[in-house]
């Protein structure tokens, strides 16, 4: 196909490739921005001069979100919920992933395609049993409970991502530890878990951020405040705060800052670990 | 290596992964399918009725909307959300100015809860004081403000819109696969006078092709399980116009109703199989659904 270039198509592709960069950037980032700034004015500002910085940036808006909501407990719940689940998340899918993608035993492939295939599971259709597991265990209520949901529905991520990192440790230093006397578990834990650290982090970045986020399950296993995380806390800001919208804004940029927190640390593992499913599918 | 000397080592790294996954996944799946044919209020034992349940749903007017919505829902995501994620994903492949920070930032609300997005979105929704109302009015188009999760001719695709617009995730999916077309193809194209546009059909599209069938097959099978910014914002309504399956499955827990919601999940599962398997038959590509993820 031999063309011309013209010029005028060029320079309309440069213009629409902007808009369009431009108008995702408003969408993704404006309303958080919008959020932010909005929890530092007074409830009179927000609603009379929505889109303008505040007069005074009023810090006590932040005092009023932890007096009026459980924050600081709700807090510590997610806190304790996301990293435990996290933990024990990646020490199941990783001893599995050891075990998976370092010996041949004819059920690899068996046992590895079952577990990957947890993804294809919509988790929101298992309400109902999750429920009945959960009541059974006779850990309803309680931030246990969410632990161990929340480290078994991200199994299948997490076998994913150790697994193809650990493949590709080679051989020849496990033979060594073997020869030197190190014992099943040492070479796990001392020479191919801290090779797959790339892919243990990746892993437990989306683990962390899911447990951090979750909703639905909170809202199913739990009913009072002992076990009760900040996203399920959010929904009760509403009574809570009443007619204070500038406090609940500023409750609710806080129970955002860690996820904000995690992303900017790991950015790039996320990014990696997303480009590196898109690849190998 | 020796296998005899490492099975009770290899059992045991691998008996907690299959426990919880027998647990939170088998298990789970073995009972709403046994429970879906079955009379239940989780406390007296369940009773079998056959396939009443299905016909239930079949014939319940609530049921067929929300299934129609899921629908609505997935091809909303399978091709708008994707188109528009292309479309940026090529855009940043070029590397304009800032097109690192730029990916960053487009990514960044899917880190952020579904509960915290929800409730910025319905601040801009919002009938009275709404962001989206007031710029409308302030820019002189004031006979196009809407209560727009509170009417039904405007709140589905409010909350579609909303998830729609949020292409970071599927951006980066695509992203991978554009990144990856070596920079001479493009030069080459060049050299023979091809525009951008001719560049972007004749070489990029095919390139991502793979790639692009497997994110528009994700971006269904969320469409099909969307529950969460629904039960947020509009819990249904108004008029049950914005329900979905898994919404129905929520309030027939809440009911006690534990025989019609295990129904819900098993047809929620297998229509969610069901999309998943003939996009691939459609498209022509068998591919290990090992990215998928929640």
């Amino acid at each position: 196909m031999r063309k011309t270039t013209s010029p005028a198509v060029d320079a309309v592709a440069k213009t629409g490739k902007w808009l369009v960069l431009i108008f995702f950037l408003i969408i993704t980032f404006i309303p958080l921005l919008w959020l932010v700034i909005s929890s530092f004015k007074t409830d009179l500002e927000l609603i009379s001069r929505p889109f303008h910085l505040p007069e005074v940036w009023q810090i006590q808006n932040y005092v009023r979100a932890f007096k009026l909501s459980d924050l600081h407990l709700l807090f510590l719940h997610s806190i304790i919920v996301s990293a435990v689940a996290t933990g024990l998340n990646i020490f199941v899918a990783s001893m599995a992933s050891y075990a998976l993608s370092r010996f041949r035993f004819g059920l690899n492939n068996v046992i590895l395609s079952l577990i990957l295939a947890g993804v294809l599971i919509p988790i929101i259709a298992l309400m109902v049993p999750y429920f009945q597991l959960i009541s059974r265990l006779g850990i309803y209520d309680s931030l246990l409970a969410l632990i161990l949901t929340y480290a078994a529905i991200n199994l299948p991520i997490s076998v994913f991502l150790i697994h193809g990192f650990m493949g590709t440790v080679p051989k020849e230093l496990e033979e060594a530890g073997l020869i030197d006397g190190c014992s099943f578990w040492q070479r796990y834990a001392k020479i191919v878990f801290p090779l797959s650290k790339l892919g243990v982090v990746t892993a437990g970045t989306f683990v962390f951020l899911y447990a951090w986020n979750e909703f639905i399950y909170a809202l199913l296993l739990t009913s009072s405040v002992r076990a009760r995380t900040l996203q399920l806390g959010i929904r009760f800001f509403k009574s809570q705060f009443r007619a204070e919208y500038t406090a609940m804004y500023a409750a609710l940029v806080v129970t955002i800052i860690p996820s904000i927190a995690v992303y900017i640390i790991f950015h790039e593992k996320i990014i990696q670990g997303l480009s590196s499913g898109a690849v190998k599918g | 290596m020796t296998l005899h000397k490492h099975w009770k080592g290899i059992a045991l790294f691998l008996l907690p992964a299959l426990i919880l996954y027998g647990a939170f996944f088998i298990y789970p799946l073995g009972f709403v399918f046994s429970l879906s044919f079955t009379k239940w209020n989780g406390i007296s034992p369940p009773q079998f009725r056959g396939l009443k349940n299905f016909v239930d749903l079949a014939l319940d007017s609530t049921f067929r909307l929300s299934v129609r919505n899921n629908f609505i829902w997935a091809l909303s995501l399978g091709f708008l959300q994707i188109f528009l994620a292309a479309l940026v994903a090529m855009i940043l492949t070029r590397r304009p100015t800032g097109w690192r920070v730029l990916r960053t930032i487009y990514f960044l609300p899917n880190v952020i809860s579904q509960v915290a997005i929800a409730m910025l979105w319905m601040a801009i929704y919002n009938a009275e004081h709404g962001v989206l109302n007031q710029i409308l009015t302030s820019i002189g188009l004031e006979q196009w403000t809407h209560n727009w999760l509170g009417e039904i001719e405007t709140a589905l695709s409010a909350i579609i819109a909303q998830q729609v617009l949020y292409i970071g995730y599927f951006m980066i999916i695509i992203l991978a696969g554009t990144m990856a077309i070596p920079v001479s193809f493009y030069e080459a194209a060049e050299i023979d006078g091809a525009n951008v546009w001719q560049q972007e059909i004749h070489i990029t599209l095919p390139m991502v092709r793979g790639i692009l069938i497997t994110a528009m097959t994700l971006a269904m099978a969320y469409g099909m399980r969307h529950f969460e910014a629904t039960f947020l914002m509009t819990a249904g309504g108004p008029a049950n116009s914005t329900s979905v399956m898994g919404l129905m499955l929520y309030n027939k827990m809440g009911h006690l109703d534990y025989g019609h919601a295990n129904a819900v999940g098993a047809v929620l599962i297998i229509l969610g199989g069901v999309v998943i398997v003939s996009i691939r038959a459609l498209l022509g590509q068998r591919q290990a659904a090992a990215e998928v993820r929640q």
